[in-house]
């Protein structure tokens, strides 16, 4: 295995251990939450008496979000192990192409929402003009489609970290 | 056992000033919305009970098992910073008001702790 390490510096010895694979689990689940109730504060906010503009949170602020949740199902849905298949001999079939065609899918979706929340910042609160309390409807879109990416990276990171730790097992 | 009987004086003790944090903060102000916190924080351990049941985390065989307790945990870790972000949004809407909004995450936060440590304290002690 060690021959094998492309990068100078190694993984840290914690990162390992079945407390932070967890931990990072739990971590994932709290910043995904936190995405959806930062744009429902944003929805809430808008039909509130707060809000005095005329511009409302409809489905089109929704749907960057929802296609980052989609693209956060995909990419970790996914069996990582398959990823390197090809380089077995024993396995036909095309499972790795098959798996990257759908990662490809799932990380275009989570680009996808990320940059619908810019579109609809841009498109319906700067051009526009709005000033601040109504400018906090797109820039929480923004942040929510932000969290939901990071979200899925602390789930991919911590879910590599389970075969690092079956391996040990394992030995 | 005697310091089983002060864990389970002293929890059920913060459970109830828990409960009357969050009731007070609903009939303070005639506003019932914030008792979703207490529905939340009760449902929060569930998905990780439930999928920690369903899977054996030691089964190297099948990797399936793991994913099934890690649903689980991402669910938990959903459902506690809903609990604390459910009040926040309310009393940015001004739907409830700031001290509410306080005496129900305290509130709900002082639940969830009783019940994880009631968890904690009475596992039984599983022998292979």
């Amino acid at each position: 295995m060690p021959e094998e390490r492309l990068w100078k510096f190694r993984k840290p010895e914690w990162m390992n251990s079945s407390t932070a694979r967890s931990a990072g689990v739990y971590a994932a689940g709290a910043l995904s939450s936190l995405a959806f109730f930062i744009m429902l504060d944003a929805a809430v906010w808008s039909k509130s008496a707060r809000n005095g503009s005329d511009i409302h949170i409809a489905f089109i602020d929704w749907l960057p979000l929802i296609f980052s949740f989609l693209g956060m199902l995909i990419i970790n849905s996914i069996e990582k192990t398959r990823l390197s298949a090809d380089s077995f001999s024993y396995s036909g079939s095309g499972v790795a192409w098959k798996a990257r065609v759908v990662l490809f899918l799932g990380f275009a979706s989570l680009a996808g929402g990320m940059a619908g929340g810019v579109t609809v910042l841009v498109l319906k609160y700067v051009v526009p003009q709005t000033v601040w309390p109504t400018l906090y409807m797109g820039v929480s879109n923004v942040l929510a489609n932000g969290l939901v990416m990071l979200s899925s990276v602390v789930l991919w990171i911590s879910q590599n970290m389970e075969d690092e730790y079956a391996y040990n097992l394992a030995l | 056992m005697a310091a089983g009987l002060k864990t389970i004086i002293s929890l059920s003790f913060v459970l109830a000033i828990g409960f009357l944090l969050v009731i007070l903060s609903c009939a303070l102000f005639k506003q019932y919305l914030p008792l979703l916190v207490v529905a939340t924080y009760v449902l929060a351990p569930l998905p990780n009970w439930i999928c920690g049941r369903c899977a054996n985390p030691d089964d190297f065989v099948e990797s399936s098992g793991n994913a099934v307790v890690d649903f689980g945990r991402f669910c938990t870790g959903f459902l506690v910073v809903m609990g604390v972000a459910l009040p926040a949004v309310l009393a940015h809407s001004e739907i409830i008001r700031i001290p509410a909004m306080i005496m129900s995450i305290v509130g709900g936060l002082l639940i969830y702790g009783t019940i994880i440590s009631f968890g904690l304290f009475f596992q039984e002690e599983q022998e292979f």
